[in-house]
């Protein structure tokens, strides 16, 4: 049987150290990309907002894959999952601060959805005054029959 | 510069343009002129009053003429039917020169005379449309009227002037001659003629008797050189009929060409006007709904 | 200061940050088919970042102002085409009522001409017809009524150019109280950080109204902008605005005071007051001038044609038609004076049945007048001028027209928004919102699953 010195790492605990890190790395890049959006939507930078969402999409389908390996090992009995505990803090922090820009972020994202929608119903009604101009015509058939 | 986004101003304003060259050609056709106001064309429109004034004035002028044919046919005519009495009162008077009269035979042939001065003078009192032709400028009284303290035996009433009638723009004519130059003259009495033969047939004296006839020879000529007036004015104002047929045909001919529109080119123009209208309301109808505004898709 | 609290201050001013650039848009886009509204363009700066901590931390963004986009010399130019063409048209339209009663409708004075000579001409050759005596009396009262029915129409429209002017000045002085009003609001003291885009574009608009209305002259002074008469009468003053007045004058039409009380009727120009001055007060009196001119020349050339003759009842003509002793009022007042066609001058020496005076009375229509011209030319003349001025204000007016809508193209594509641009930018704005959206919700799923983070940390 393998004896554990305490305070020493082996192979696993590396390779889960590196994957706790991978995880750290996710959560702030997401975090520094919703506050690109936020800032893209203030400067009304469309194309900036564009890409930042193109990335977010991106980091967020990586997280989600690590969350569903996650509960795949979540069988292991706790013993084997050790990792760094600054690590571990430093994810806690990461992953707090994106919830709460997520929230901020999608205030804003219902916010403008909403003006955009209206923006919209705005333009069908001027569509409609841009039609009537050219109904003129309706009069002018009436007029070739009776000459 | 950007190019303009706002097309409609234009679109609008070419529109109308069409569609008042297509009203202003339907105006022609419907009433076949080109000139309605003077703002269409002044200068047309300037010239046309006094071509409407000219005109007016020529359909009189050709009504004057048709009138005045009349009254000088009639003066012509009696002046041939006086030719024709005066002729047989020279013809009696010759007779009774040649010595072989009987007074009552004098006598007789004085009354035929006397009876020819009688028409003569009805002659010279011819009355047509309401005028007396003879009286010179005095047309509602007898020329002539019994006068036996005349020496022949009528008197004049009438004028020695004679009106002269519009026939033209800068043509008047003078249509009759007054009886004291035709009839009772200086130069020659006609009137004096027979009533001097009427005089002196009852005299027997061959010689009075030839003297008379004589005069009343020279007053057929003189009969007929007054014709010659008015034959002469018949020929004037025959002329100036056919002038003014000329003048009417010119003044329309000026009229639709200040005013006027042909037909044939106005229909043509309405029909350009319309195509064109139509070109324009297609390529508007083209151009203004076309942006995105179409592919704005609902919302949910 | 830093950590949660700035992030949350910087999210609340980036929200209000897009919350007016999407105001701006939205402002774009609802004023596309305004017109006059220039195109706003956010201007942002950045806040200064700050230093906490060692950690340098992003300012956000403000909004520093909206500025519209204009271009003042194009807007000066569409001021004084503006001014053009509503004098054109005001004039234009007056022309073209009036000169109706001088086209050949057979009532007009033309045609009574032509059948008052053709009667004289029947008369020639029946001077003793009692009934063409009366044809030539009734053709001269046709002739007379048409003068009156003509000169009539001019004062018609005289009235209604000077009804016009008392409409406009209520107007202008309408206008020049809300432009002053609008630039109390733009004032600098008063504006601040607020957008004065919108404002400026309805006082832009109020100016345009009032160009068309009369003729300006505009300017800025230390007080703020000053708009007064193209002949310096002050309009507005900053925000304070002048009324003009109208008072009757001595010839029953409107005169125009400044605020000061001064008559400035005939420095007026442009717009439709200046329009409808000049027609009153120029244009239509040098047509009536003229028509009664003819009227009263005509009326004595033909009444010393009567004098010259005598009538079918043997006496001396007396005058044919009556008119007032001078010129004025010819038209309006000529009458026929003779009761009866035996009182026409037929004869030359009192002989009945004499036609040799009526030569005379002819001539008095195709002689020429005191004036240089015949009746006929005389007035053929006048139906050219109104013709040719009618013709001029209508083309004015086109072209006038024509330069406006050149002015104002280049005006709209300075300062006019694409709808096109706008809507292209709202279905990406949508569809990103609408990915935004979903990468919202996964992150919000992602939380339960960190949340156990803390007791199972399985890797």
């Amino acid at each position: 049987m393998a004896v554990k010195v305490p305070g020493t790492m082996g192979a696993d605990a590396q390779t889960r150290n590196r994957a706790a890190g991978e995880h750290l790395v996710l959560l702030r890049s997401l975090a520094r990309e919703l506050e690109r959006a936020i800032e893209a939507i203030a400067h009304n930078n469309l194309a900036e907002l564009e890409e930042s969402i193109a990335t977010q999409q991106d980091l967020s389908v990586r997280l989600t894959e690590l969350a569903h390996n996650r509960r795949e090992a979540g069988t292991q009995p706790p013993s084997a999952h050790n990792i760094d505990l600054d690590l571990r803090g430093e994810i806690q922090t990461a992953a707090g601060e994106l919830q709460k820009l997520n929230l901020r972020y999608s205030l804003l994202i219902e916010h403008s959805s909403r003006s955009a929608a209206q923006m919209a119903a705005l333009f069908r009604s001027f569509r409609g005054q841009i039609q009537e101009a050219s109904g003129a015509r309706e009069n002018h058939s009436t007029l070739s029959c009776q000459v | 510069m950007r190019v303009n986004p706002n097309l409609v101003p234009n679109i609008l304003a070419d529109l109308q343009q069409s569609q008042a060259a297509v009203n202003i050609a339907l105006q022609e056709v419907s009433t076949g002129k080109r000139v309605s106001q003077p703002s269409d064309d002044p200068g047309a429109s300037a010239a046309m009053v006094q071509n409407g004034i000219d005109t007016a004035n020529l359909d009189q002028y050709t009504q004057n003429i048709t009138s005045l044919q009349t009254t000088v046919q009639a003066a012509s005519s009696a002046l041939s039917s006086v030719v024709s009495s005066l002729t047989q009162a020279v013809s009696l008077g010759t007779e009774g020169a040649n010595g072989t009269n009987s007074a009552s035979n004098l006598q007789a042939l004085a009354g035929q005379v006397q009876g020819i001065l009688t028409s003569v003078v009805s002659q010279a009192n011819t009355y047509v449309n309401g005028t007396y032709l003879f009286g010179g400028t005095v047309t509602s009284t007898a020329p002539y009227t019994a006068d036996s303290s005349s020496p022949t035996g009528y008197t004049y009433n009438g004028n020695n002037s004679a009106n002269s009638v519009a026939i033209g723009a800068h043509l008047n004519i003078q249509v009759s001659l007054p009886g004291s130059q035709v009839f009772s003259g200086a130069s020659n009495n006609v009137i004096g003629a027979l009533s001097g033969l009427v005089t002196a047939l009852p005299s027997g004296n061959s010689s009075s008797i030839s003297t008379a006839t004589a005069a009343v020879t020279s007053a057929v000529n003189y009969i007929g050189q007054q014709q010659a007036f008015y034959s002469n004015a018949e020929s004037q104002m025959n002329a100036q009929e056919s002038a003014l047929q000329q003048d009417q045909v010119t003044l329309t001919t000026q009229a639709t060409n200040l005013v006027g529109v042909d037909m044939a080119t106005a229909a043509t123009d309405l029909s350009q006007a319309e195509t064109d209208n139509s070109a324009a309301l297609a390529a508007a109808a083209k151009v203004l709904p076309v942006t995105l505004l179409n592919y704005l898709s609902t919302p949910q | 200061m830093g950590g949660l609290t700035t992030s949350l201050l910087m999210g609340v001013q980036a929200l209000e940050a897009s919350e007016a650039a999407l105001n701006a848009t939205s402002n774009n886009i609802a004023n596309a088919n305004t017109p006059g509204y220039t195109r706003e363009v956010a201007q942002f700066s950045e806040n200064q970042e700050s230093l906490t901590g060692g950690t340098v931390i992003g300012g956000g963004v403000s909004l520093d102002s909206i500025q519209s986009v204009r271009d003042e010399l194009l807007n000066l130019q569409i001021q004084q085409q503006t001014s053009l063409q509503g004098s054109a048209d005001t004039q234009s339209s007056i022309l073209q009522q009036l000169q109706t009663y001088f086209s050949n409708t057979g009532s007009d004075i033309g045609s009574a001409l032509s059948a008052f000579s053709s009667s004289l001409a029947d008369l020639s050759a029946n001077p003793s017809s009692s009934a063409v005596q009366q044809s030539v009396l009734s053709a001269g009262e046709n002739l007379a009524n048409s003068f009156n029915n003509t000169a009539g129409g001019l004062t018609t429209a005289q009235s209604g150019a000077d009804s016009q002017v008392t409409q406009s000045v209520a107007q202008i002085n309408s206008i020049t109280a809300q432009i002053a009003q609008l630039n109390a609001q733009l004032s600098p003291s008063v504006m601040s950080q607020q957008n004065g885009g919108t404002i400026e574009d309805q006082r832009d608009q109020l100016v345009q109204q009032l160009s068309q209305l009369v003729g300006v002259s505009i300017s800025q002074s230390s007080d703020g902008e000053v708009i007064t008469t193209a002949n310096g009468s002050p309009l507005v003053m900053g925000s304070q605005s002048f009324q003009l007045q109208t008072t009757t004058g001595s010839d029953g039409f409107q005169q125009v005071l400044d605020s000061n009380g001064n008559n400035i009727t005939s420095a007026i120009q442009g717009g439709q007051l200046g329009g409808a001055i000049q027609m009153r007060d120029q244009t239509i009196p040098g047509f009536m001038n003229s028509l009664d001119t003819l009227a009263s020349q005509f009326a004595t050339a033909f009444n010393a044609a009567q004098a010259q003759g005598f009538d079918s009842n043997g006496n001396p003509g007396q005058a044919f038609f009556s008119v007032p002793t001078g010129t004025a009022g010819a038209a309006a007042g000529i009458q026929v004076a003779l009761t009866s066609g035996s009182q026409i001058a037929v004869s030359s020496d009192g002989t009945v049945g004499s036609n040799g005076n009526v030569a005379n009375l002819s001539a008095a229509l195709t002689n020429a007048l005191p004036s240089g011209q015949s009746a006929s030319g005389a007035y053929g003349e006048l139906v050219y001028d109104v013709g040719n001025t009618a013709s001029n204000a209508s083309a004015q007016s086109s072209a006038v027209g024509q330069n406006l809508l050149q002015l104002t193209n280049q005006q709209s594509s300075v300062s006019g928004v694409s709808i096109d641009e706008e809507t292209t930018n709202l279905i990406r704005y949508q569809t990103a919102y609408e990915a935004a959206a979903r990468i919202v919700s996964t992150i919000q799923a992602l939380s339960t699953v960190t949340l156990d983070m803390g007791s199972s940390q399985s890797y």
